[in-house]
């Protein structure tokens, strides 16, 4: 559309909208220039020097951070619980999502209210979400702790964020009953745009509702389905705030992941240049699998699958 | 030559996605509705209700309980009524200079990225110049970049300028977090538009700026709002940007206040209660009256990729 316009238009028009293009274009310019891209760029130079944040011309490095960063045992620990972080973090999510999602296709009346409910978490700010559910997990008077005596599993009562292999799950689940509204909204809103006449038609063929999931309804939400895999992986790399919030990556380090680890190295530590080169690990790791799940997930859509 | 011809194709997928209520079906149950199995499935769907929302419930009822009460028994639901511990947060605890900070970082810089997202947005749907996907890219490698990679170096920068601990600085920086996405979200709204609109106007002698600001811009009124929502509750829930630039406390917010107040008095589970209360409260409210517009720019925030 926009190539058929370009070739249409008279070139006094055409002049007429790179102007106004240019100067409309012109603010985000400025706030990107400004606020990210400087500071990226700040990002690549602070990862070669060994700046403690006052020294006002560090010393040049080299690789030195990089090196420093393959031969730290914490890296790969953070990075260790990052990935598990990932694959739960992912994968719950996804399929709690998508069965909610397939019982508020089916229910006939007062999905939206459950709708609005299972989204609210979504749209909390992570501060309060840390707060109440660190009293949940509370060792003493915890509603999980409470409950779990009240049903006769008193024994499995016990501190959830205090203990070094529990912390990271108690916390991962945390952030599943944040973040699953997300994929329920998002799946449902992809199941409503299903073919049903597909659906009905299989079903007089003998489908069962297992094989209906499988063959019919699942390959036409692949896309989004995918869209949602894209956004919750990323995101588990980049894991901060509710960790910070919830243990700031105890107890004794076992709740740790990168972005923690980086911010204990800068801020903490005044290990700025390494503090740094640790977050462009994040951001090294991360940016590649987002770009290869949308292209995969642009080229479903091509196909003309759904959504 | 390379135009943005490709996205666009991407954008036309919003649509579908963006209402929660569209769609052509409403469920693959045909014919007369199954009763006992529709009641076993309300019954499943409350108990999941109750679950995501006992934490809220949690919070309102340590906030409503009389100090005394929760001294011994915290989480215990709703055993006591009082007032006092709003009255203690709101005062004692500073929650009403926290709340007032909040609507000043987040009203101006909301009100900053809708304006410079719809500008932009508009120009790179609709108004062809050279090098503008090129420009586009580099707006949409902030939706790539997690934004603590530059955080440490963006402290300093923000210090050199002059910038740090002040008002200004905290709402530029909040207003760039959102200005990738909202560019991204407005030019898909002005990419859906017809172009004979544009064209027919062109024909009426309009300039290219009245197209703009006249035809154009009232037509994606329900993606400025979904945006503004959107932005709103994003830059309201940030306590990141408050607690890093905003050192001195002197405009902290409500999550900043919030994360402050349990390293610092971590005993006061009451004021805290009705803390964390006062900071959701607003929230839960917006998203109670605007829960379309909510969901529907999560929604096609998503698509964003």
């Amino acid at each position: 559309m926009t190539i058929a316009s370009r070739s249409l238009a008279p070139t006094v028009t055409r002049r007429a909208q790179a102007r106004l293009g240019i100067v409309l274009v012109l603010p985000v310019m400025i706030v990107t220039a400004l606020f990210f891209l400087f500071p990226l760029g700040n990002a690549l130079y602070y990862s070669l020097v060994d700046f403690d944040g006052l020294n006002p011309n560090p010393p040049f490095v080299g690789f030195d951070n990089f090196i420093r960063m393959f031969t730290d045992s914490a890296v790969w620990h953070a990075l260790g619980n990052n990935l598990i972080w990932i694959v739960v973090g992912t994968v719950s999510p996804m399929v709690i999502g998508l069965l909610v999602a397939m019982l508020l296709w089916t229910v006939r009346r007062g999905g939206a209210i459950y709708r609005v409910i299972f989204f609210l978490p979504y749209v909390l700010p992570g501060v309060a979400i840390g707060i109440v559910w660190g009293w949940i997990y509370d060792p003493v008077n915890g509603l999980l702790n409470q409950f779990l005596r009240a049903v006769g599993l008193g024994a499995w009562a016990t501190g959830w964020l205090g203990e070094p292999d529990l912390a990271l799950y108690a916390v991962l689940l945390t952030a599943i009953w944040a973040g699953t509204g997300f994929a329920v909204v998002i799946f449902l809103s992809a199941l409503r745009n299903v073919d049903t006449e597909l659906v009905d038609a299989s079903r007089i063929d003998g489908a069962n509702s297992a094989q209906r999931l499988w063959f019919i309804i699942l390959p036409q939400i692949m896309p989004v389905f995918l869209m949602v895999l894209t956004l919750t992986l990323v995101g588990g790399f980049s894991v901060f705030d509710i960790i910070f919030i919830m243990t700031a990556g105890g107890p004794s380090n076992a709740t740790e992941v990168l972005g923690t680890y980086a911010y204990d190295q800068a801020f903490v530590l005044n290990n700025i240049g390494y503090g740094t080169t640790l977050a462009l690990l994040i951001t090294i790791l991360s940016v590649p699998i987002a770009v290869l799940l949308n292209r995969l997930q642009r080229r479903l859509s091509l196909q003309g699958t759904g959504a | 030559m390379m135009t943005a011809v490709a996205p666009d194709q991407r954008d036309l997928r919003i649509t579908a996605l963006a209402d929660p209520e569209s769609g052509t079906n409403l469920g693959p149950v045909p014919g007369p509705r199954r009763r006992p199995a529709q009641v076993a499935l309300h019954v499943l769907l409350a108990a999941m209700a109750v679950f995501v929302l006992m934490p809220v419930i949690l919070v309102i009822s340590t906030t409503l309980k009389t100090p005394a009460d929760v001294r011994v028994n915290p989480f215990g639901l709703f055993t006591s009524f009082s007032f006092e511990n709003i009255v203690d947060a709101w005062t004692v605890g500073r929650f009403s200079d926290y709340v007032l900070n909040s609507f000043l970082l987040t009203v101006p810089s909301t009100a900053i990225v809708v304006v410079v997202s719809v500008m932009a947005g508009y120009a790179f749907a609709r108004l062809p110049f050279r090098g503008r996907t090129f420009l586009f890219y580099l707006v949409i490698l902030g939706l790539l970049v997690p934004f603590f990679t530059f955080m440490i170096p963006l402290y300093f920068q923000l210090r050199g300028m002059g910038l740090l601990d002040t008002l200004p600085g905290a709402i530029l920086v909040l207003a760039s977090t959102g200005t990738s996405f909202g560019t991204f979200f407005m030019r898909a709204f002005f990419s859906e538009l017809p172009q004979e609109l544009e064209q027919s106007a062109r024909v009426d002698g309009a300039s290219e700026s009245q197209i703009f600001l006249r035809i154009m811009l009232p037509l994606v009124g329900s993606g400025i709002g979904a945006l503004t929502v959107f932005t709103f509750l994003a830059n309201w829930n940030n306590f990141l940007i408050p607690l890093l630039y905003l050192p001195s406390g002197d405009f902290r917010p409500l999550t900043a206040g919030l994360y402050m107040f349990t390293s610092g008095r971590s005993l006061d589970i009451g004021p805290l209660a009705a803390g964390t209360l006062i900071t959701i409260l607003p929230i839960i409210v917006l998203f109670i009256v605007l829960q379309r517009q909510v969901t529907q720019g999560f929604i096609s925030g998503a698509v964003k990729g």
